[in-house]
């Protein structure tokens, strides 16, 4: 009678005898398809210390030879232990995920091909001097110091006025040493593209202040993968003690996961404070 | 997913084996004991003990009645599963690097080490009523390997031959009663490690030193796909039911030290069997992972590391959720 044992001794008499605590002996109970044991041991500063394991018993069924094997009786070094795991042999790991990678290598493509259509725009000579039109920048111009140089002077002044009259005509076609904003530029378009990309994933993206400094990537993980798939997300920490800095960023793969994600967390408490949720706005974007 | 992590080994694993319906676990480890688990729950049914070093390879035939371990202490034994006993021992002049049972479970095939002056030899025997105490001279069938050892086999189709990945990266067909050479091919530029069928036995995914896994028809030892890492692949194996082949290595075990586990390079890395692209990777292991094995339900799989540990991944729903776009 495990309980009655308790009962009889008071504290007081646990402190008296110190020297020698003499611990509850371990208990299995089974209670509706789980198995708790209850274990009491010692720690390093010498307290007594509970440890309580809850198995899930299931039934399955399964063919007769598997049957057969799973009441054989143990043997070698196993041969002491009891049904059930050995918690000596058998440990449940922390949580991993699997990683896919495919979307990522897609990001990784995109990038490349810009690079590569600059790369090859390169060969074709984006770069052209203002003062004698070669393939080299202006500031490293053989003819600097030349006559050369004064040339573009008078073409310069004979372009201006033409080109301040018909103003948008002139936009369509860029000529040698004219200023073409970087969205017009050839190339300049897949620039935009990838900005607007990184937009268009910016709405879905949710900011979350007010987190406790405890709260670590797993933590905050638990907290918002429940509202939907997530693209990818990021909490801010100290950079030298790694300690949260009380906000993050989570990008979901889609906006109505994230519309769900601000209505089911904003004003929720967590961890002692509450927290404050909403769109996240680009820096850029404040006009 | 939460693994289920075995920890029964004081020492790098070295091979790991599910039984035909996938219950029992079995495995190796550069300790002397192999180990027994039931697949499900992680409990360790049982130790074989007898062994006097490293066990380099093990198998357990179709009916799980027998198991074959061959180690470093020059001999081969078989256990009885059901109680862990020795049936019995079979001494020979260099350590067992490899074995296996043929699928009838009549017969088995072990290789030797080249070494203590010994060449390698590769020996088939009839294990229907073995005597307790057997020798190399009781075989069926003896093959001298002249050249690189075997460091890999399987059983060929119908148990008429025996397929051997070599150190060299060779990879040879015998015929299991004349021990005649039927096929070759140089499949590698360095050791292969291990080999593993797909669930037919119509092709075998082997995994090399040369940081490549590579899959071979099991007949004409044609080169179908590769699997480029940059890292030695210890192990490979095909899932039963999806066209995914997961690979794990790592360094050396000398070089192991000089890495950290962030970098990734101990994950299990799965590959698309056809268009031989990595689509995801598991993390878990400490150390390189030494021997894979995918339950033969395909929903789980289990590795062994160098760290000692076993890990039992049941796939979350994601991974079955997954399709890889093409």
């Amino acid at each position: 009678m495990p309980a009655n044992y308790e009962i009889t001794k008071s504290w007081a008499d646990e402190v008296e005898d110190e020297g020698s605590i003499t611990l509850p002996p371990p208990t299995v109970v089974y209670e509706n398809d789980f198995k708790i044991m209850t274990e009491y041991k010692l720690n390093d500063d010498n307290k007594k210390v509970k440890v309580v394991r809850t198995y899930k018993i299931e039934r399955r069924t399964v063919s007769k030879t598997i049957a057969v094997r799973k009441n054989w009786s143990k043997y070698g070094d196993s041969l002491d232990d009891g049904p059930g795991p050995n918690p000596a042999t058998t440990v449940i790991a922390e949580d991993v995920f699997m990683q896919f990678l495919s979307s990522k290598e897609e990001e990784n493509k995109v990038e490349e091909d810009s690079l590569d259509k600059l790369k090859s725009m390169g060969d074709k000579g984006v770069v052209k001097c203002r003062n004698c039109n070669g393939e080299h920048w202006t500031s490293k111009c053989p003819f600097k110091d030349t006559v050369l140089g004064g040339l573009p002077d008078d073409k310069k002044l004979s372009i201006n006025p033409t080109a301040g009259v018909p103003g948008m005509g002139d936009m369509n076609k860029p000529q040698g040493s004219k200023y073409i904003p970087p969205s017009m530029r050839d190339g300049g378009n897949k620039r935009g593209d990838s900005m607007l990309m990184q937009r268009r994933d910016d709405t879905t993206a949710i900011r979350i202040s007010n987190l406790s400094e405890n709260t670590t990537d797993t933590d905050l993980e638990e907290l918002v993968k429940k509202f939907g798939a997530i693209h990818k997300f990021y909490l801010a920490k100290e950079k030298n003690t790694n300690v949260c800095k009380g906000f993050a960023y989570v990008h979901y793969k889609t906006k109505e996961d994230a519309a769900r994600a601000i209505n089911g967390l904003h004003g929720h408490g967590y961890d002692y404070l509450i927290l404050s949720v909403d769109w996240s706005k680009p820096p850029a974007q404040n006009n | 997913m939460k693994p289920l992590m075995l920890h029964g080994h004081e020492r790098a694993i070295t091979k790991i084996k599910y039984n035909r319906e996938g219950d029992l676990l079995f495995s190796a480890s550069k300790d002397k004991q192999p180990n027994v688990w039931y697949s499900l729950n992680g409990e360790r049914l049982g130790t074989f003990n007898g062994h006097n070093g490293s066990v380099w390879c093990i198998d357990v035939n179709w009916d799980t009645t027998r198991f074959l371990s061959g180690s470093g202490d020059n001999t081969l034994r078989i256990w009885d599963c059901q109680t862990g006993k020795a049936i019995s021992q079979l001494s020979t002049n260099s350590s067992v690097r490899a074995c296996s049972f043929s699928y009838s479970g009549d017969l088995a095939v072990y290789a030797t080490d080249k070494a203590l002056g010994h060449q390698c030899e590769m020996f088939v025997i009839d294990i229907r009523s073995p005597e307790i105490i057997l020798s190399q001279e009781d075989n069926i069938c003896r093959t001298l390997i002249s050249g690189s050892r075997i460091s890999s086999l399987l059983w060929g189709a119908l148990d008429e031959t025996v397929i051997t990945g070599h150190e060299n990266g060779d990879i040879n067909i015998w015929d299991s009663r004349t021990g005649k050479k039927l096929n070759d091919a140089q499949g590698h530029k360095g050791q292969i490690n291990d080999m593993q069928f797909n669930k037919d036995g119509t092709m075998f995914v082997t995994a090399s030193k040369d940081h490549t896994a590579k899959l071979f028809d099991s007949d004409s030892l044609m080169s179908l796909k590769t699997y480029k890492t940059e890292r030695p692949v210890n192990s490979a194996t095909i899932s039963p039911n999806y066209d995914h082949v997961v690979v794990g290595g790592g360094q050396d075990a000398m070089d192991v030290t000089t890495t950290s586990t962030k970098q990734g390079k101990f994950d299990a890395r799965f590959f698309h069997l056809v268009f031989e692209e990595e689509f995801a990777r598991l993390k878990g292991h400490f150390g390189p992972i030494n021997s894979l094995a995918f339950h033969p339900n395909g929903r789980t799989l289990c590795t062994g590391g160098e760290d000692g540990y076993i890990r039992i991944n049941a796939f979350d729903q994601s991974y079955f959720d997954f399709h890889f776009e093409y």
